[in-house]
């Protein structure tokens, strides 16, 4: 079997506790479902002195409603959970057909959103086995300098494979973070740094305790669309989230496309509202501007051949995943999957 | 041909006309019923290889080469063995004899000795006393390797002589090399009304069996070694530990434990059976080797990538004048199976079609890549598609249905091959009637409007060949009874069951024989020191041989039974039938004993209580080289119709609906021929739509994960209809043919030629991705807006 | 560095001591520490679901779990369910089981643990479920022999026999399609 690096386990019973497990430790890496971190230290990506594990933290499962209608999501609740929450489902449902697309059965059940939002930014030539990377002669993530994705490339371009992180920017989310020194609040828009190495600015000896969405109304429209090989199991080759907000008369008010598993960091692409501002969906020029939508994420997102699969196909998929991902949120549809 | 080579297919009381039964004349072979390890294995207790433990084992394992091609110019394992808890380390020197599953080209290493061939070599192995300190002493392993041109383009090691992958070898980088001419190929396709000519291409694909391989050996005292080992060829490890550990056979006992699939991934030796032996000889302790989903990776031995060429021709009618293909096979490192493979290339065509002329030219050479050999359906599937499609393709030329193509050119049945090879019961007819109709091919073909088609493949198989890999005269399988006063029948048989069920396919022979409940037949398989010799499970040839094998040796002691029981009853032997645990008097029904107190008779009269059975081919083949390769006792047949869409806007490809005809002859249990229909369909599907096996530019495999290489799961799976057909094959078991690989061989042309319906492309290199899906589109639409004159 | 923790897992009911470093996961714990090898080891990495246990009923691989992670908490593997069936007053192996074995769901075996418990955590939630359901909630469990046909007709067995209908068999059709006798011997 693969085996696991020696590492020390601590399972904190308090968030004070597991900050301080950290904080003690250079080095030390939180698990939280597992499913990212185990694979990466079965390939030696990580080779930490110490696990700290977020199993034993009731308090930071479960999904609740503020008084200001805003939803507040426990790090660890498992993402299965997040999908088939009705109230995620009735306010954020780009973020509940996010999660109900990542990997398998199994996989939500056991991930949780807060390990998904701090997943590990994934690359071909990066998750890999050690003797497998070795044979490479490694690359500039970890143990090299190289980059084989882009010749002679300075910065890594490993690409943020997250799921829910685009939905989640889609709909003005926020992470509530513990640190040694107390707690911080980082919008989703703020999180990401435009490094494959590490996409983040959330710190390793901090802690993701909560993600926050902010309340939407009765104009809110959201959906998910995932592009993957098969229908389950496998990470996104493609992934765009929509927000689009809908006025009295249901027309197009404000509107969000982000895109994901393209590089570093998801991307937003610019000037979607005003393409889609006054449309109304069902018509000819809502479906016009949808169009014009796919054609500016067309010009924006160049995927790299950082993740498997063809990425001038990946490129190709871009407006068509955009388009339908739209549309089916206009419908009160979605996620957009091939299955 | 001696008398127990043939069985035919009658039941034991059957009369003179061996087709005529009906499977009503059955107590037992062909009901749909479970299998006799299906209990166990649905609750856990089964035992596979990396189940076992024993006192004070060790565990191993093994380094590998980083580098394509290098010679090894100094290993240095002291630093390794200097670790505490390392108890042994191996290097190639201390197994230096080569082997290969084909006795004719051993040119494989437990470790490598001198040179490493690709990435993923084997090249040392350590015994620790555990799997952490095993792998930490590989750490300390150094090796200095000098690096060598690396091929990984096999149109290259046709062409480029040196520095050659296996020095020792003759002629460059050419593994194996076969042109064979049946009729004047030139004469007959210059006189064709139509002749197609095209260029088709297979990636590789792997087994991905979901148990990776593991072995497990122990040493005893008295130096006799014993193996336990996820193989699918019992047999021949067995005769590759006794050359390459240099111990007599005798002293050596093979045990395949349950097996979690195989495939063709398991018929090869592996390293791994050699380094636990020796380690264990070395240490004295019990050695485990448990290969990461990485390694099985490595050892590969899957489908070869073929680069096909095809000419053929055919009469204004659609009758094939001639066939004439040139084929290109990328063998990876090793030989394995190869010489084979690169025979079945071409001999295994020439049915269920009638080839008036037919000339082949394979050519199999060496690569920088994990090794290649036999996959389900090995060394056919290749060429199967190709020449599914341009059956397509020369039916649009003569604008001929394709369904109806397939039926003009039928072979017909009880004949000969163009190549010689001997025809007996064919129901490929019979698999086309069923296809149509299931999947209403008159009323729906062509009418599903652009976006979604149908479309229909054939293929034939052997069941079994008469090519045993090492040549000798004994029998191919063999199977021994032994008899309890309980009434219980034990079945000792070298056969390999893989999970398509042959223990079970024993058990039901022994009851239908002994007209005695399945349940109380215990089947004991594939352990060299219970067992007669079975050659193994590759080839499709185990219902086919070790079922003969199991009836001869059943009626060997049913003959004793109603012996006993006559004299009893002082009675005719025919009078007696044995049936339902009873023995009965067919003339007297009143009187009839149980099988127990029969069976107690019998050992009474006859001594202690048990038989022999055993089969062997007729002799088969044409009369010229490699005439014997690819010749069965008897062909499977398939036809599958597929229904699918294309999304032509993405270019994916969703396969709805798969209907799945097959001849095997007699169906001893249909549920279990169905699963083998259906699971070799799901399997031809995955390597059209999503699986490849492949290395990137530096040699390395691309993803060799079973998340990156990508099995479909059950949302990317369609329905699959199995239909099965049965022509009672005169020489089966009760008139049986093979199951286990024909059914895949349709599914990738049927696909092809499915998306041809659906939106006008022809796809011919494999596997159909969305992105060449897309790229054949613009094509098509770039021609099309060319005007006439200007093409 | 290396350290062995002591700890208590529940696993099918028994509380079990267990001794093991902290980086083992929750397969070779089952697998090497409780001779508990029905969940089988196929990826070592996520990517197969050979190794599905349930953890508080809900499906979990456990190749990915740290051992010690799951203290507290429910733990079925395959062997669990046979006693479970038996405790409540069933006779033969748990119904799901005695499906998959009556339907053929039974090829080489090896994915059939974890495939059998995904189902369990299925038939718990969605006691009849749809063939999509089905599709879905197996999708994590590869099976390399059936094609998955043969699983859901024996899901949809086990959930007939659970209504106390009789299980559905096969509708094998016609039976098989018998070509004419031929004559005999060969060409």
């Amino acid at each position: 079997m693969l085996r696991l690096p020696q590492f020390e386990l601590v399972q904190p019973s308090t968030v004070a506790e597991a900050v301080r497990a950290l904080a003690e430790c250079p080095g030390a890496l939180v698990v939280a479902g597992g499913t990212d971190l185990v694979p990466n230290l079965k390939h030696e990506l990580f080779t930490p002195p110490r696990v700290v594990s977020l199993a034993l933290l009731a308090e930071l499962r479960g999904i609740r409603r503020e008084n200001d209608g805003s939803l507040v999501i426990g790090a660890m609740t498992p993402l299965a959970e997040v999908a088939e929450s009705e109230l995620v489902r009735a306010q954020a449902p780009a973020l509940a057909q996010a999660c109900s697309l990542i990997a398998g059965p199994q996989l939500r059940s056991m991930g949780t959103l807060g390990g998904n939002v701090m997943l590990d930014t994934r690359c071909q030539w990066y998750n890999q086995t050690y003797f497998w990377r070795a044979a490479l002669g490694f690359c500039m993530k970890k143990d090299g300098t190289e980059c084989h994705v882009v010749k002679g490339g300075r910065t890594c371009v490993a690409a943020a494979s997250n799921d829910s992180a685009p939905a989640l920017m889609t709909l003005g989310a926020s992470l509530e973070i513990a640190t040694a020194s107390g707690k911080r609040t980082l919008a989703l828009d703020d999180f990401w740094v435009a490094d494959g190495i590490y996409n983040k600015q959330v710190a390793r000896d901090e802690i993701v305790t909560a993600i926050r969405v902010p309340a939407t109304g009765a104009g809110h429209r959201g959906a998910y669309g995932k592009l993957r090989d098969r229908g389950s199991i496998d990470f996104p080759l493609l992934g765009v989230a929509v927000r689009l907000e809908l006025d009295a008369q249901d027309t197009v008010a404000q509107a969000d496309v982000v895109i994901t598993a393209l590089a570093a960091q998801p991307k937003r692409i610019t000037k979607v509202a005003e393409a889609l501002a006054g449309t109304k969906p069902g018509t000819a020029a809502f479906d016009a501007a949808v169009e014009a939508v796919g054609a500016l994420a067309h010009k924006q997102c160049k995927p790299l051949p950082n993740i498997p699969g063809d990425a001038d196909y990946r490129r190709e998929m871009v407006p068509v995943y955009v388009r339908r991902t739209l549309q089916a949120a206009a419908r009160r549809e979605g996620p957009v999957h091939h299955v | 041909m001696s008398a127990r080579d043939l069985h035919g297919p009658g039941a034991p009381w059957g009369g003179a006309e061996p087709g005529a039964r009906s499977n009503s004349d059955f107590k037992v072979v062909g009901q749909p019923r479970p299998k006799v390890d299906g209990i166990a294995k649905a609750t856990g207790a089964a035992v596979y290889t990396d189940d076992l433990t024993f006192p004070g084992m060790l565990h191993a394992k093994t380094l590998r080469s980083p580098h394509a091609h290098a010679r090894i110019v100094r290993i240095d394992t002291s630093k390794a063995r200097a670790l505490k808890g390392v108890h042994a380390v191996l290097t190639g020197d201390s197994m230096p004899i080569k082997y290969g599953v084909i006795p004719w080209t051993p040119d494989e290493n437990a470790l490598a000795v001198d040179k490493v061939r690709f990435i993923g070599d084997p090249v040392a192995a350590v015994a620790a006393i555990d799997e952490d300190t095993a792998n930490a002493a590989l750490k300390l392993i150094e090796v200095e390797y000098e690096l060598l041109h690396t091929y990984l383009d096999p149109f290259e090691s046709l062409q480029r002589k040196e520095p050659q992958i296996h020095e020792d070898k003759k002629g460059g980088n050419i593994s194996k090399s076969v042109q064979l001419e049946f009729g004047k190929v030139e004469e007959a396709l210059a006189g064709a009304e139509v002749v197609v000519e095209d260029d088709y291409f297979f990636h590789g694909s792997t087994h991905a069996p979901i148990e990776p391989h593991c072995a497990v050996a122990t040493y005893s005292a008295d130096g006799v070694l014993t193996l336990w080992s996820a193989t699918q060829i019992t047999h021949y490890v067995h005769r590759a530990l006794a050359r390459v550990l240099e111990l007599p056979a005798h002293r050596i006992r093979v045990i395949q434990p349950c097996l979690g699939g195989a495939f063709g991934g398991k018929s090869d030796p592996f390293s791994l059976e050699f380094c636990v032996s020796k380690l264990a000889m070395v240490t004295g302790r019990p050695v485990k080797m448990l290969w990461t989903r990485e390694e099985v990776f490595y050892a590969h031995r899957g489908r070869h990538p073929m680069h096909l060429h095809y000419r053929s021709g055919v009469t204004k009618d659609g009758k094939l004048v001639g066939v004439d293909a040139k084929i290109l096979i990328d063998g990876g490192s090793y030989s394995s199976f190869g010489l084979v493979t690169t025979y079945y290339s071409g001999q295994l065509l020439t049915g269920p079609y009638h080839f008036p002329t037919y000339r082949f030219d394979s050519t199999r050479v060496f690569t920088n890549k994990p090794p290649c050999g036999p996959k389900r359906g090995h060394g056919s599937v290749q060429p199967r598609f190709a020449f599914e499609v341009q059956l397509d393709q020369l039916a649009e030329k003569l604008a001929l249905d394709p369904i109806e193509i397939r039926r003009r050119n039928f072979q017909g049945d009880f004949t000969r091959t163009v190549n010689g090879q001997r025809v007996t019961s064919n129901g490929f007819l019979q698999c086309l009637d069923e296809v149509e109709s299931a999947s209403r091919w008159k009323e729906r073909r062509g009418k599903l409007g652009f976006g979604r088609g149908l479309g229909v493949a054939g293929s034939m198989y052997i069941s079994g060949t008469n090519y045993p890999v090492y040549p000798n005269d004994m029998p191919q399988a063999g199977v021994q009874l032994k008899v309890d006063r309980s009434g219980l029948v034990t079945v000792f048989t070298g056969g390999n069951d893989i999970g398509q069920g042959s223990n079970s396919m024993c058990a039901y022979i022994v009851a239908e024989e002994l007209g005695i409940p399945v349940e109380r037949v215990r089947v004991v398989a594939a352990d060299t020191d219970l067992c007669p010799v079975d050659l193994g499970a590759y080839s499709s040839r185990v219902t086919f041989m070790v079922g003969n094998a199991t009836i001869d040796a059943a009626r060997k002691l049913r003959e004793k039974l109603v012996a006993a029981v006559a004299e009893k009853w002082e009675c005719a032997p025919a009078r007696v039938r044995l049936i339902e645990g009873l023995a009965i008097d067919l003339e007297d029904t009143a009187r009839s004993m149980t099988s127990v107190e029969a069976f107690q008779l019998a050992e009474t009269k006859f001594d202690t209580l048990g038989s022999t059975g055993s089969y062997n081919t007729p002799k088969l083949g044409g009369d010229y080289r490699g005439g014997t390769i690819g010749a069965s006792p008897a062909y499977s047949f398939t036809a599958h119709v597929v229904d699918a869409s294309v999304d032509v806007e993405t270019g994916r490809i969703t396969v709805h609906d798969v209907w799945v005809a097959h001849d095997c002859g007699r169906a001893l249990n249909p549920m279990i021929v169905a699963g083998q229909m259906e699971g070799s369909a799901y399997m031809g599907l995955a390597e059209a739509l999503f699986e490849e096996h492949d290395v990137n530019r530096f040699g390395l495999h691309r993803g060799p994960s079973l998340l990156d290489y990508r099995l479909p799961t059950s949302l990317d799976t369609p329905d699959f209809h199995a239909r099965i057909v049965e022509s009672i094959d005169p020489e089966g078991p009760y008139g049986a043919k093979e199951a286990g690989e024909g059914p895949l061989h349709p599914s990738l042309p049927a696909l092809s030629n499915a998306v041809y319906d659906a939106v006008g492309i022809r796809l011919k290199h494999l596997p159909f991705t969305p992105a060449k899906v897309l790229a054949a589109l613009r094509e098509k639409r770039a021609a099309a807006s060319v005007p006439q004159g200007v093409r | 560095m290396r350290r062995m923790a002591e700890y208590r897992l529940e696993v099918n009911g028994d509380s079990l001591d267990v001794s093991a470093p902290d980086h083992w996961t929750l397969l070779e714990v089952l697998r090497y520490r409780l001779a508990l090898t029905g969940s089988k080891q196929g990826c070592d990495k996520g990517d197969c679901g050979a190794c599905t246990v349930l953890v508080d009923g809900k499906p979990w691989l456990a190749c990915l779990t740290l051992a010690r992670s799951v203290v507290g908490r429910r733990i079925t593997t395959i062997e669990g369910l046979l006693p479970a069936h038996r405790a409540n007053g069933g006779s033969g192996a748990d119904p799901v089981q005695a499906a998959f074995d009556r339907c053929g769901a039974l090829q080489c075996g090896f994915c059939q643990p974890g495939m059998i418990l995904s189902a369990k955590a299925l038939l718990a939630k969605t006691p009849q479920p749809t063939r999509d359901e089905m599709r879905e909630a197996l999708s994590g469990n590869l099976c390399r022999c059936t094609g998955y046909t043969q699983i859901f007709e024996a899901i949809e067995s086990a959930v007939a026999s659970e209504l106390g209908l009789k299980p559905a068999a096969r509708a094998w059709g016609a039976p098989p399609v018998s070509c004419a006798a031929r004559k005999d011997g060969g060409a």
